[in-house]
């Protein structure tokens, strides 16, 4: 049987673009054709864009009148790509998973569609979430939980979790989504596919449903680290509309990675003993390729956890007090002004938000503000300095991206031992550092094999050496 | 463990409506979940945040103010012309204007 052109990396989709090979609409199409068989149990999408077939005879024509012109296309021209549903591209709903924006309608496009846009890339459609980012399972989404393509009895992981699904079983050939505290990384792990948070302030954020601002990053996912690499150069960019973004140029260049280190003490809690085997595989497979690893200390991570979430709800608190339901979003009429808010905002948040909501009026309420937000902010610079002294030993510090691999949709019903699972991924969005899943192998569970990611971090503006190892490990693999 | 009492504090603080059912559930899953963060009190912090050894650290502290240089730009408001999708989300409208509730009035 013939491959489906959905499967596709973009790579070689560009390739194919150019040779005449194929044309964007084919790919689109096939896209399609793989969206109507499984988004239905899936859940991927929550919506597939009515025009996409337009968008796709729009990109051909731009290609024969660039090649008419002269001009290099983007390697994204025609290349059909999934949109998580907080990035808003005009004229589109945008609802963040919530029934809060259900029937919201962006009026302007995220920078990062702009740059999308300008490349010349099809918009499949918006793709599942947890509410506002914030879970890690995709089952807060008020939209329903999206299921897992290689056992759909269990989450696609979160919170871009739509995204992720998608990229995996062939419903796009790459996507976006957003990081807060490992919602990029998070799904790529638990479906297999590769994914990228970006230094902080490396992707211009104008246009993002902010989570926690602190945290948040646009970024990739895709089937190949080289495909992550391309979606990645095209979004990135200092943007005058968003002044916590960088230049390039922000930090000093460094050499290609040669150094892995490992934090062996956070390893020791709670890791399932078949990822932990996955792990050991992956390091010996660099070590091979002449990338070999060493043990490494960083004391702070012990509370990088309390740190994360205390710090998720102070700024979930604030951020989603601008749901009000006054100048957009639900709308609820109360008794008075007090009940115009608390109705709409009851109506409009899941449960999970609401107890974010709760949890960061909580620790920043007076009283407490100092030994919960005070603190956490402290130990956030503590751990980030830590990481700015480990990247003069390492070039790369490597971990699982997550402790087990996907769970059963309902199974992890205590909100605190959810937020456990988040142990590897928080760091770096404390931090600021990028960090990138590839793939390591699959574990069996119930007769299904299950994918497992491998996590690298490297230092402040060097995503250059996290494509490098992770097309080591690629190659590596492949051999 | 947060009583019936702090949670319904909190809720008004955030303006927010709860159910009874949901008022409990919280105080055990707020109360779980506080005190896991709590562990953050065992740590000990070497400087204030603020005070930075920039001799150690080559990058800027994670909060500091990023300035714009004080000199006029061109305009590159995204919202620039869009008034009317603006008003188009508005909860309710009568004409060009967003039809809120009159704040200055007694409302216990």
């Amino acid at each position: 049987m013939e491959t489906s052109l959905a499967q596709l990396s973009i790579a070689d989709a560009a390739k194919k673009l150019k040779a005449k090979e194929i044309t964007s609409l084919d790919v689109a199409r096939a896209c399609l054709i793989e969206i109507e068989k499984r988004n239905k149990s899936l859940n991927a999408y929550l919506e597939v864009f009515a025009d996409v077939e337009e968008q796709a005879k729009q990109a051909d024509a731009r290609r024969t009148q660039d090649e008419k012109e002269g001009k290099e296309s983007s390697p994204l021209l025609g290349i059909p790509l999934a949109i998580k549903d907080n990035i808003l591209i005009e004229g589109r709903v945008a609802s963040a998973a919530s029934k809060m924006l259900e029937h919201y309608t962006a009026s302007y496009d995220a920078t990062v569609i702009k740059k999308l846009k300008a490349a010349g890339a099809i918009f499949l459609g918006r793709t599942n979430m947890d509410e506002f980012a914030l879970g890690g399972s995709t089952e807060n989404s008020a939209f329903g939980v999206t299921r897992n393509p290689h056992d759909e009895h269990r989450v696609a992981g979160g919170t871009s979790g739509g995204s992720a699904a998608a990229v995996a079983s062939g419903l796009a050939l790459g996507a976006l989504g957003t990081d807060t505290g490992g919602s990029v990384r998070n799904p790529s792990s638990f479906c297999g596919v590769v994914g990228l948070k970006p230094t902080y302030g490396a992707v211009s954020r104008l246009g993002l449903i902010a989570a926690v601002s602190s945290f948040d990053q646009a970024g990739p996912l895709a089937r190949t680290v080289e495909d992550a690499e391309i979606l990645f150069n095209t979004i990135r960019g200092e943007d005058a509309l968003d002044s916590t973004s960088i230049s390039e140029t922000e930090y000093p260049k460094r050499s290609a990675p040669k150094k892995v280190g490992v934090p062996v003490s956070l390893l020791a809690q709670g890791m399932d003993a078949d990822v932990q085997k996955k792990f050991d595989e992956a390091l010996a497979v660099l070590t091979k390729a002449g990338i070999p690893w060493e043990p490494i200390e960083l004391p702070t991570l012990s509370v990088a956890l309390a740190t994360y979430y205390i710090t998720n709800f102070a700024e979930v608190s604030t951020n989603l007090a601008r749901f009000d339901g006054v100048r957009y979003g639900l709308s609820h009429k109360g008794e008075n002004l007090f009940a115009d808010y608390a109705t709409s905002r009851a109506a409009g948040f899941g449960p999970e938000t609401r107890r974010r909501i709760i949890l960061g009026t909580y620790v920043l309420s007076a009283g407490y503000y100092d030994a919960f937000y005070g603190k956490a902010t402290m130990a956030r610079e503590q751990l980030r300095r830590e990481f700015v002294e480990i990247f003069k030993k390492v070039d790369i510090i490597a971990t699982p991206t997550m402790p087990c691999p996907a769970t059963k949709i309902g199974e992890k019903s205590d909100p605190l031992s959810m937020y456990l699972m988040d142990i590897f991924t928080v760091t770096a969005n404390l931090t600021g550092n990028p960090a990138l899943s590839v793939p390591m192998g699959t574990v069996a569970r119930e007769g299904k094999e299950l994918p497992v990611g491998i996590q690298f971090t490297a230092a402040h503006g060097d995503e250059a050496a996290l494509f490098t190892i992770g097309k080591t490990l690629e190659r590596g693999y492949a051999h | 463990m947060l009583s019936r009492e702090d949670i319904e504090g909190l809720a008004t603080l955030a303006r927010l409506q709860l159910t009874d059912a949901e008022v409990a559930g919280l105080q055990t899953d707020a109360s779980n979940i506080l005190g896991y963060v709590e562990t953050i009190s065992s740590i000990e912090v070497a400087s204030p945040v603020g005070v930075t050894d920039t001799t150690r650290v080559p990058v800027a502290p994670l909060h500091h103010n990023i300035m714009r240089a004080d000199a006029p730009r061109a305009s590159d408001d995204s919202l620039a012309g869009k008034e009317e999708q603006l008003r188009a989300a508005f909860p309710a409208r009568e004409g060009d204007f967003n039809v809120v509730r009159k704040i200055i009035q007694k409302d216990e």
